[in-house]
Parts: structure tokens; C-alpha cells; sequence
């Protein structure tokens, strides 16, 4: 679905990206993992290009997307839907409108069929009677699981997640954590940096560790925490778990 | 009290004086709303190309035109800007073949020019404000650029500077009192000659102050009803 070559992105000289390679397949579940600083966040960033790569290609459905233009960068990031660290809902739209104003403005749904799919969406997460508040007035968990039904609305074929719990009281993170569960149980293609190990082991398909802009050792779950090979992945997850 | 009386009569009664304050009135609300329109377009278009510039880099010739405008408007005063717009650049031109359209036209263009520079730098501060990862999340749902600054930055900036711009609107209505420094019989210039004709100061020059007063009363009550309703999503 998305491939990724010799990826390299550096801010003003300093690597943080170095030479990637990669390939996510449709359906996979990858997560990303690693201690802070080590580019995981940038490496998700620049899948959709709201990191402009230093060079490299990234390859969605045929496309290179380093070389695309604004305006054809614009329909494939319509595919690939993003949930921030910071919700980053449309704080002057209501919850419902956070939702619709894509779909409809973007031309892919009508009016009336925007608004459906959001009262579909709000179902799913769980949140039909917040239709009509300001997102100020909504807890965190609250506020991400409607970033996540903002970007469900487009019907996208890949989702990035970039630390979608971090920024959530603990309480908090559960509801979010489930909710991904349930895409990744429909089959959604879904990219999530996290710190949630406990999400990565029950739902990954596969797990990366990324350390000083490279990714040093990837498996599948199971086999990335109970047979760890590389010493910095041994040390990392010696500390955190 | 009588002499009050009799001072009110000969500056406003008398000659039909009051007409000098209405139609004063008329020619300031003309001028100001004329000029808070061509203002507040300056100043949003060249707060974008500012903003953007400063977040993406493009538009560097543009963004420099803009910056020359800034520097040259902020730092002269609106009573030489106006004399200059009048008297030099448009010192030979007849708009519609009329002198007395002319200056307001000119007057017009002068304040709106001024205070495009204002607004600029209000609406940018507007923009800057906006967190940016609502620009992030624009484009990551395949938004343009132009796309995420109409529907999702601009609105909340301008809820953000609306006080600001009101004031910008006060100050505009108050700074328009220079204009019969054109010739044009504004308010200010209306109650000036009423006491050059009945040689009485206090009645014509207090009149005047205390329609500005009014004017300002009103419009600073309107953009708090306003404020109070765009104030809705920081609400339960």
C-alpha cells in the first residue's frame, strides 16, 4: 500500500531520518516504537508529507508523493487519514460539523450524506448525544475518538496515528485504545506510534523499533518483546516494562 | 441658564446651524464606512501573504511589497498621508468630473489605505494565534492551503482579534476627523464652522465631542453582543 525508499529527512543539518526503508501492506497493523527523539514521529510526519522528506520516495497506491503536486497531494491525503497527539479538532465547529466539513467541502459526500455518516460515526464511537457541542466542552478521550471519526468520514484506506494517547489522563486511554482496536478488527490499515506496549502486543501485526532515525529490529509482537535482538531494543523495553 | 438658552439658539437654531452637524455626520459615517471597507481588505490580504510567508516561505516578493506598505504607512502620520494622496499623487485628477466626489473618494482611500496597515497587523497577530496544528489538521484531511485558511484559520482568528479590529474601527471613525484638512466638511470640520460664525467655542465643539462619544458608545456595545455570541464554542 505504501512504500517508503532510502528516506532521509534532516532539519537545518541534523539527521533525524536516516535512509528508511520500508514497506506497509494493506491491512497491516505496524507500530512504531522507540525512545523519544528517535524520529518516530517525523518518519510518521512524513507519510503524508506534512513533513517534507530531505530526499527519498514515498509510494502511496502507484504515486510518489515527494514528487507529486500540491494539487495531487491533496486527493491522496483525502486517503490516508491522521489522528494527532493534540485531538486538533476545528475548536469554532461543533462536533458534528468537525466531522462533515471534510466530506462535503472536499466533494466527496453530499450534504445529506456527510451528516448520515457522521451520525453513523458518532454511534461508533459512542458519542450520538455530543452531535451538536463545541469540542471545548468534551473530555480528552472524548475529543480523540472524534479526531478518529473525523478521519474516518473520508473513508480513508490507511490511517497514521501519532501518539493518539499520549496527551490523555490515564483514565482516559482506554476508551481511545478500544476504539482502535475495533478499526484494526475491521481491517484498516493503520500506522500508530505509541508508548501503549499493551496495544502494540494485542493488536500489531507488526512492531518497529526505531532508535536515532533508523529502525533497528522489527517482528511480529510476540517475537519483538519475548525475543528482542538488538541491545538497544533489549535496554529500551528492559526499562519501560 | 438663560444665557445657555440663548447660546444654544445662536449656534445650532439660528440659520438652521445644526445642518452643519448632520450633514458633518453624514460625510464622516460616509468616509469611515468607506474606509473600514477598503481597510479591512488591505489588511486581510496583506496579512495572508504575511502569514504565509512566514509559515511556508512563498510569496517573498509580495511578502516584501507588504513590508515596504507597513513601514512607509505605520511610520507617517495620516495627516500628511492624506495631504500627500491628495494634493501630489491625485493633485491634478477630477474623479466623475467632480471636485467634492473627489475628495471623498480620496479621503476614502487615504484613511483605508492607513488603516489597512493596522488591520494587517491584527489579522496576522489573528492567524499566528491559531494553534498550528489546526493548519495540520486541514491539510492532513486533503484540505489546500487556501482551503484550510478560509474554512478553518481565518474563522477562528477573526474571533480571536474582534475586539481589537472594533477598536480599530473606533480609532478610524475618530482619525477621519483630520479630512477638512482636504476641504471636506466633516463633523469636526462642521462644528469648526459654527464657531468661526457665532465666535462662541463651547456649544459647536462640545456638540461634536459628544456625538463622537455617542457613536463610539454604540458601536463599543454592538461588538460586545457580537463578542458574546461568537464567544458560543468556548461555552457549554
Amino acid at each position: 500500500m505504501i512504500e517508503i525508499k532510502n528516506l532521509v529527512k534532516s532539519f537545518s543539518g541534523v539527521t533525524v531520518l536516516d535512509g528508511i526503508n520500508e514497506t506497509i501492506e494493506k491491512g497491516e497493523k505496524v507500530v512504531i516504537v522507540g525512545p523519544s527523539g528517535s524520529g518516530k514521529s517525523t518518519f510518521l510526519r512524513c507519510l503524508n508529507m506534512l513533513e517534507r522528506p530531505t530526499s527519498g520516495e514515498i509510494i502511496f497506491e502507484g504515486n510518489d508523493l515527494t514528487k507529486a503536486s500540491e494539487h495531487e497531494l491533496n486527493k491522496l491525503r483525502m486517503k490516508m487519514g491522521m489522528v494527532f497527539q493534540h485531538f486538533n479538532l476545528f475548536a469554532h465547529l461543533t462536533i458534528k460539523q468537525n466531522i462533515t466539513l471534510a466530506p462535503e467541502k472536499l466533494g466527496i459526500m453530499s450534504k445529506e450524506e456527510a451528516s448520515d455518516k457522521a451520525e453513523e460515526l458518532l454511534e461508533v464511537i459512542g458519542l450520538p448525544d455530543k452531535a451538536d457541542v463545541y469540542p471545548s466542552t468534551l473530555s480528552g478521550g472524548q475529543k480523540q475518538r472524534v479526531a478518529i471519526a473525523r478521519a474516518l468520514a473520508m473513508n480513508p484506506e490507511m490511517i497514521l496515528f501519532d501518539e493518539p494517547t499520549s496527551a490523555l489522563d490515564p483514565e482516559m486511554v482506554g476508551e481511545v485504545l478500544q476504539l482502535m482496536k475495533k478499526l484494526a478488527d475491521d481491517g484498516m490499515t493503520m500506522a500508530v506510534v505509541t508508548h501503549e506496549m499493551g496495544f502494540a502486543k494485542e493488536v500489531a501485526s507488526r512492531v518497529m523499533f526505531m532508535a536515532d532515525g533508523a529502525i533497528l529490529e522489527q517482528a511480529p509482537p510476540q517475537e519483538f518483546f519475548s525475543n528482542p535482538k538488538n541491545p538497544r531494543l533489549v535496554e529500551f523495553l528492559s526499562k519501560i516494562i | 441658564m438663560e444665557k445657555l438658552i440663548a447660546d444654544f439658539k445662536q449656534n445650532f437654531i439660528e440659520e438652521a446651524r445644526w445642518e452643519y452637524l448632520t450633514n458633518g455626520l453624514k460625510t464622516t459615517l460616509i468616509v469611515t464606512v468607506g474606509a473600514v471597507i477598503l481597510g479591512f481588505i488591505l489588511g486581510f490580504l496583506v496579512a495572508i501573504v504575511r502569514s504565509t510567508h512566514d509559515r511556508t516561505g512563498r510569496m517573498k516578493v509580495l511578502n516584501f511589497i507588504c513590508k515596504v506598505y507597513l513601514t512607509v504607512i505605520r511610520g507617517t502620520p495620516m495627516v500628511v498621508q492624506l495631504m500627500i494622496t491628495y494634493f501630489v499623487i491625485f493633485g491634478s485628477v477630477v474623479f466623475f468630473g467632480s471636485v467634492e466626489l473627489t475628495k471623498y473618494i480620496v479621503a476614502i482611500m487615504a484613511f483605508g489605505i492607513n488603516s489597512g496597515a493596522y488591520v494587517a497587523e491584527i489579522v496576522r497577530s489573528g492567524i499566528m494565534s491559531v494553534d498550528a496544528g489546526q493548519l495540520e489538521a486541514g491539510r492532513s484531511l486533503g484540505f489546500s492551503y487556501r482551503q484550510t485558511m478560509v474554512l478553518i484559520i481565518l474563522p477562528q482568528a477573526f474571533k480571536a482579534i474582534l475586539p481589537a479590529l472594533a477598536n480599530e474601527f473606533i480609532v478610524l471613525l475618530k482619525e477621519t476627523s483630520v479630512a477638512g484638512y482636504i476641504g471636506i466638511v466633516d463633523l469636526t470640520k462642521g462644528g469648526d464652522i459654527i464657531r468661526s460664525k457665532t465666535y462662541s467655542a463651547f456649544m459647536p465643539l462640545i456638540a461634536v465631542a459628544v456625538i463622537y462619544l455617542i457613536m463610539v458608545m454604540i458601536l463599543t456595545h454592538l461588538v460586545m453582543r457580537l463578542e458574546r455570541r461568537l464567544a458560543k464554542s468556548d461555552r457549554n
